[in-house]
């Protein structure tokens, strides 16, 4: 039953994806919604930022926009989209990694200011419960995430917030399940180590 | 399969990512070693810490994506067609335009410039728009709905958040009530972990006791019991804190506070304690936990079985 239901959705995309080949704007708009949510999620999770996450959002579809018409069915359209955003992503992830080796301590005019304190203002627009969250703990998360390489993040995050499978990450990012579970790995280690105390 | 072997697996184990062979051998690894359950759980208790380090997105931030890619993708559509009609009236009235026009054309650009720097207020929303932000804006969690009518109006309800951040000694009572609250937190497992290892240090308070006391008896997470069963290490020998561990001890799910409370509880090696364990072997199916309940037994010079 799962399995018609899930084939009938393909279908369905199907449809929308050579409608919107077609010219078709609300085909297009309408894909674009099956998935942005997810896009922006992960965007957001990965780069902190919601201008960074922006960015990414407006690029990726714009890409998928532009160059819809050579898309084949060769794989995926969910595969093919997060293809873009994984590489859109790690590219901004290692523009930012420059960043990793400074202190979290900057000189500013009113003084030294830790970057730190700065993670509950973007977040406050969440979950108030998020706020309660001791500064050591998220400075140890925030850590251990800057400690992982890009592709360790992105499998970290894709995995963990996403819940995608290895193997679906592994087609998006161009590389094997295996090399996905080996990154998952050490993505969880690092973690595992930065939070032993609390854990 | 050694713990070295079965601790490499427990990452992709937790996230049901093994095979279903791979699986069953993980498995069977866990029943025979509660070092390697006690690692699940924390690897377990660890995930559940990250989740609300997940970033919310910021309200409305989803609807400007939509909104500004929407007129991109319209901009894109009409861009052969407006480019072409923009170049030919460059060309025609700026670059190359009638000779009539000239003169013309210079003096109302300098009427332009200087009327436009007289009407422009310094205030306006187009030049303040860059720096200022508007304090009284409300610091918004969740839209919950929106409500056009039909004048053009919208209605939007929701949520609107104050944050405060306090400080202080974990013996004030203000903190400790904040932390209370904390480790009573229904959505938020790795808080609740955090808040009862700091309160766990005040457990001669008996709101901390009783609090250490729920979370161990109904707290879903086992990383969050486990946590309350090291607070109350001290106080095994307390009656209401025993009557609880023999409670967990027969109906917690998890091997690993089985066996973290009859340790506790054979401290004090009296008839009830046997009664407990005798009963625990007649249901235990883990073979550690068994062999636990019955050296504890032999070591009260108690039986194994009931009679």
């Amino acid at each position: 039953m799962a399995r018609t239901a899930e084939s009938t959705s393909r279908m369905d995309e199907a449809a929308l994806i050579r409608a919107a080949q077609a010219g078709d704007q609300d085909a297009f708009e309408h894909l674009v919604r099956n998935y942005d949510q997810n896009v922006l999620r992960l965007a957001m999770n990965l780069l902190r930022s919601p201008e960074d996450a922006y960015d990414v959002y407006q690029e990726a579809f714009l890409r998928v926009y532009r160059n819809l018409q050579s898309f084949r069915f060769d794989c995926s359209f969910h595969t093919w989209l997060y293809r873009i955003v994984t590489n859109l992503c790690l590219d901004h992830l290692r523009k930012k990694k420059v960043r990793k080796t400074e202190s979290t301590i900057m000189e500013t005019e009113d003084g030294p200011l830790d970057r730190l304190d700065s993670v509950p203002e973007q977040r406050a627009h969440g979950d108030p419960q998020r706020s309660l969250l001791s500064r050591e703990l998220r400075g140890k998360i925030e850590e251990a995430l800057t400690g992982m390489t890009a592709r360790e993040r992105m499998v970290f995050e894709m995995r963990h917030y996403q819940g995608m499978r290895l193997r679906a990450i592994g087609e998006a990012l161009g590389t094997t399940e295996e090399a996905a579970k080996n990154c998952l790995f050490r993505a969880t280690q690092k973690m595992r180590s930065a939070l032993g105390e609390f854990v | 399969m050694t713990c070295e072997t079965a601790r490499q697996q427990l990452v992709l184990f937790v996230y049901g990512e093994l095979s279903f062979d791979e699986e069953e051998l993980v498995e069977k690894h866990l029943e025979s070693c509660t070092e390697c359950q006690i690692e699940r759980v924390r690897l377990e208790a660890m995930n559940a810490m990250l989740d609300p380090g997940e970033a919310e997105i910021p309200a409305g931030l989803l609807a400007r994506c939509r909104r500004d890619l929407a007129a991109k993708v319209q901009e894109e559509r009409s861009a052969p067609r407006k480019r072409i009609a923009l170049a030919n009236i460059w060309r025609n009235w700026v670059v190359a335009p009638p000779m009539w026009l000239r003169p013309i054309g210079a003096v109302a650009m300098l009427a332009i410039g200087f009327f436009a720097a007289r009407l422009v207020p310094s205030d306006s929303p187009v030049l303040s728009h860059m720096g200022a932000s508007n304090e009284n804006a409300p610091m918004v969690s969740r839209v919950r709905y929106v409500d056009p009518d039909e004048s053009g109006r919208v209605r939007v309800m929701f949520d609107e958040t104050h944050q405060r951040e306090v400080s202080g000694d974990v013996k004030d009572a203000n903190i400790r009530r904040l932390l209370l609250a904390a480790a009573a937190d229904p959505g938020d497992p790795g808080l609740r972990v955090e808040s009862i290892d700091i309160l766990k240090r005040q457990c001669s308070d008996d709101e901390v006791r009783r609090a250490l006391l729920n979370a161990l008896r109904g707290d879903p997470n086992a990383g969050v019991r486990l946590k309350a069963l090291e607070g109350l290490k001290a106080y095994a020998q307390d009656p209401e804190t025993r009557k609880v561990l023999a409670q967990v001890l027969l109906s917690d799910e998890n091997p690993g506070v089985r066996t973290q409370a009859i340790d506790l509880l054979v401290q004090n090696k009296e008839p009830e304690v046997a009664g407990v364990l005798q009963e625990l072997l007649r249901r235990e199916d883990n073979s550690y936990v068994r062999s636990r309940s019955q050296k504890a037994l032999t070591e009260m010079r108690a039986s194994v079985g009931t009679f």
